[in-house]
């Protein structure tokens, strides 16, 4: 599915969060989003996903505006999200967490008639466990897993919803190298399989150039510029305003 | 469905014990005990379903118990109607009642939620201190519950009682325990753990936490009719704050994440409770200090602490 | 209801001034406890559902001390005090150990110590009813105003009360250890950030509250019967009137306490069998409507 967003504008007490920003990500694409810190990229996302209300703009999804509406419609047209901060439920285990939320996602979870999981909901969660390397801690408690392992669960359960739009706001945030490895393994393999329109915010530079195919640059709420890794390594604005004095590697 | 058999044995069994108790000893203290635990436990295992499972502290859930009690024995007391249909029109007004409650409550964040359904509940107690004609006051609801035979069953006649109350108390236990393990169930355990996410998998918050606040007032009311044949009438305590404290703590003394627990904790309230009133007037001294060494000392319920499964050794403490 | 003699009192000055007077101590005394349950809220995020044994104890201290030394002076100043120090080891060894705990670990430490304080008053002082008497300086002869008949102990409590809510406002606004309860009242993070020494500063919320609820009790008890369970539905109104107010505003506590002072008084005469339940209802309304109160940012 195709993302754009329009004009989007949000505003804190009188200062723009994000000021007019008109971006497309094409069905299938993966592309970054970065900028300095409190440049906008979490309230861009909270926008898209209807965490947040915006002051102005459109948000479309193949072309069917989706401003305005709740956070479950907005999920149940296609549209998942993982948080910077790793959201799932810690006193349950790993597939307790992804069964609960493909019921959810089947429409089930005010079912009463039967007892829990629901046929079909356990083969479905070890799947998506499988998907993401969570096989050996599926009946692990949530609380105690390392802490990547926890944020692939987060991203775990937004696939349980089974989107077609991928929203991941810093996934390897926090994570040692090896971990950070394994997390971009996982999303760029999760995203060629799914065939997602996935987008990320990130702030390894690495990482981004590697694997993205496109990038757009957010800096005090304005996009700077979007483009192939390419383009925006060589853009002059972006190295003066975000990359600064270290010129990325070739 | 393998849950479902289970319980369902377990419920049998237990059904089983406690109609054939009398017959192998015969005992009116024991009777009585479990007639006043059926009450207790089904008021406190209601509160739990909001409490434990969906993290909804309730400060005010004894409404319902003492809205069942009055309810009940108006209706026996005033109108015709046989016991079953005085039990089924009082369990469907405390729903109506719980559900403009809840219309209320739900949106509240933690602390507010608890202090506002007190605040509701003490409103309803003062109604019932006031409305004399009608409740009787502060001496509460006389005059006693009409007898009704039904099938047999005398309510009057203590043994009758204790039969009617086992069979309501498995029931009532059986019930809860379905809702909690239902698909439904686990959305109010995801909803205890984590709204935000919860709302992202697509749940419309407000509706389970509503439903779960209008069964939960169901059982509670349950559990005040018993206790109301019990007592013949009603009293204002029923709808009173210690009597939501005592349930609260029932509930923390047997474990919030037992489904058991509040059955066990209200035993445990129950017998503590008549050693007390025995040994001293000053009861609630005693209780007070019980409580302080439960909550600096043990910190989690009775059966939370025995219950070790695999891999849950430690559960992050919410 | 009979709105007709509310109407007829409406037109009578004397009538307004005896109900005011008598709604504005109502009120007045509600707030002193009011107030400290909305500091320790806004600054702690804990609703003290012990403040009401604070009152309680306050009330019972200062009947045992008039009647020990004959002044009620003496009785107020001991109750305030013996209060604060109560509240301050009240925080520092029950609820300082289930900080960041389960919000149900600190309702049950307090239904725990509200238990434990009514039966040992019951068993210090007895269950019976206790009425103070109104103390020596009292004694005298009515004020009339407008022909309105105000008790010189009304007056003298009116004006005390509103002097220690300008002395509490001002010394929140302006001395430094009131600017940084303030701000911890608003935002936590930045006074732990600011490095304040937060222990010190939550057991002193508790010390002020517990001191200003005991004082309250103090002050009311010549003028209500002291039981052991008084301290209860004083929480109850105080808790009304923190929630309309605003939990954590010193001034919604003040405006409403008043507010609510006033309807009592005046509901007395209008209906008084409805006033309970009026509360009750404009509570519900305010929450629907704004929940974090009427004077409340929002905090929640």
């Amino acid at each position: 599915m195709n993302l754009e967003v329009r004009h989007l504008t949000k505003r804190f007490g009188g200062v723009a969060a994000i000021d007019d920003v008109t971006l497309d990500f094409p069905s299938g694409s993966l592309s970054a989003v970065i900028g300095p810190n409190g440049a906008g990229k979490s309230t861009f996302f909270n926008l898209i996903s209807g965490a947040l209300l915006p002051d102005g703009g459109q948000i479309l999804v193949d072309g069917e505006e989706i401003t305005g509406r709740s956070q479950a419609a907005i999920v149940r047209r296609g549209l998942g999200r993982a948080f910077q901060v790793a959201q799932f439920f810690p006193t349950l285990t790993v597939r307790e967490n992804l069964m609960a939320a493909v019921a959810a996602h089947r429409g089930q979870w005010g079912d009463l008639a039967r007892r829990f999981p629901p046929p079909g909901a356990r083969t479905r969660a070890d799947e998506i466990a499988a998907m993401l390397g969570l096989t050996e801690s599926v009946d692990r408690v949530a609380a105690t897993l390392s802490h990547g392992d926890q944020k692939l669960l987060d991203i775990a359960l937004a696939l349980a919803l089974e989107p077609k739009i991928l929203l991941l706001d810093e996934p390897t945030a926090g994570m040692g190298p090896e971990e950070r490895a394994r997390m971009i393994d996982r999303v760029q393999h999760v995203w060629a399989e799914q065939k997602l329109t996935l987008v990320f915010i990130e702030h390894d530079m690495e990482i981004v150039f590697r694997i993205a195919e496109r990038v757009a640059v957010l800096c005090y709420g304005r996009l700077l510029a979007a483009g192939t890794p390419a383009a925006i390594r060589a853009d002059p604005a972006v190295i003066a305003a975000y990359l600064g004095t270290e010129a990325p590697k070739p | 469905m393998n849950g479902f058999w289970r319980d369902s044995g377990v419920a049998l069994a237990a059904l089983v014990l406690l109609l054939g108790a009398p017959l192998a000893f015969s005992s009116p203290a024991f009777e009585d005990f479990i007639i006043r635990l059926s009450a207790l436990a089904l008021f406190a295992t209601s509160l739990n379903l909001l409490v434990g499972g969906s993290g909804m502290i309730s400060f005010g859930h004894g409404l319902f118990y003492g809205f069942g009690a009055y309810a009940f024995a108006l209706l026996m007391q005033r109108t015709t109607l046989s016991l079953a249909s005085a039990v089924l029109l009082t369990l469907f007004l405390a729903a109506l009642v719980a559900l403009l409650v809840g219309a209320v409550c739900i949106r509240l964040k933690t602390i507010y939620f608890a202090f506002v359904t007190l605040a509701i509940q003490m409103l309803f107690y003062s109604v019932i201190i006031s409305w004399v004609s009608l409740t009787g006051g502060d001496q509460g609801l006389q005059g006693g519950i009409p007898r009704r035979v039904i099938a047999g069953i005398d309510i009057n006649q203590q043994g009758h009682l204790y039969q009617f109350c086992a069979v309501l108390l498995v029931a009532g236990l059986f019930a809860m325990r379905h809702i909690t393990a239902s698909p439904f169930g686990m959305t109010l355990r995801m909803i205890r753990d984590n709204e935000a996410r919860a709302a992202f998998l697509g749940i419309p918050l407000w509706r389970p936490k509503l439903a779960i606040f209008v069964l939960a007032g169901v059982f509670a009311a349950l559990g005040g009719i018993l206790a109301s044949l019990f007592v013949s009438g009603a009293y204002p305590e029923f709808a009173d704050w210690p009597f939501s404290g005592q349930a609260i703590f029932a509930v923390m003394l047997g474990g919030i994440d037992s489904f058991l627990g509040p059955l066990a904790g209200s035993a445990i309230l129950l017998a503590l409770n008549d050693i007390f009133t025995r040994l001293t007037e000053y009861h609630g001294l005693v209780q007070g200090v019980v409580i302080l060494l439960f909550a600096l000392g043990l910190r989690r319920g009775v059966l939370d602490f025995l219950r070790v499964l695999p891999g849950r050794g430690e559960v992050a403490s919410r | 209801m009979d709105l007709g003699a509310l109407v007829a009192c409406f037109a009578s000055p004397a009538c307004v001034v005896t109900q005011a007077s008598s709604g504005l101590i109502v009120g007045l005394l509600l707030f002193l406890v009011a107030a400290g349950l909305t500091l320790i809220f806004g600054v702690l995020k804990i609703v003290n559902f012990a403040h009401g044994t604070f009152y309680m104890l306050g009330a019972y201290i200062a009947y045992s001390v008039l009647q020990a030394t004959n002044s009620y002076g003496l009785a107020v100043l001991a109750a305030a005090a013996a209060m604060a120090v109560f509240g301050v080891a009240f925080e520092r060894f029950l609820i300082a150990r289930v900080y960041g705990g389960n919000v149900l670990m600190q309702l049950l430490i307090c239904y725990a110590v509200v238990l434990i304080f009514d039966d040992l008053v019951k068993l210090i002082w007895g269950a019976d009813f206790h009425a103070m008497g109104m103390p020596e300086a009292f004694q005298r002869a009515p004020i009339f105003i407008a022909g309105g008949v105000v008790p010189p102990f009304y007056a003298g409590l009116i004006v005390l009360s509103l002097c220690l809510a300008a002395l509490l406002g001002l010394g929140l606004g302006f001395t430094r250890m009131g600017k940084i309860i303030t701000a911890a009242a608003q935002n936590p993070q930045m006074v732990a950030a600011l490095g304040i020494n937060t222990t010190a500063l939550f057991a002193l919320v508790f010390g002020l509250g517990g001191g200003l609820a005991g004082l309250a009790g103090a002050l009311a008890a010549p003028v209500r019967s002291l039981s052991p369970g008084m301290g209860f539905s004083i929480l109850i109104e105080s808790f009304i009137i923190t929630v309309i107010g605003g939990m954590g505003s010193i001034a919604g506590a003040l405006l409403t306490a008043i507010g609510y002072g006033l309807l009592r008084g005046f509901g007395t005469i209008g209906f008084p069998l409805f006033t309970d339940e009026l509360i009750y209802a404009a509570m519900i309304l305010v929450l629907l409507l704004r929940p974090s109160g009427l004077f409340g940012r929002e905090i929640v």
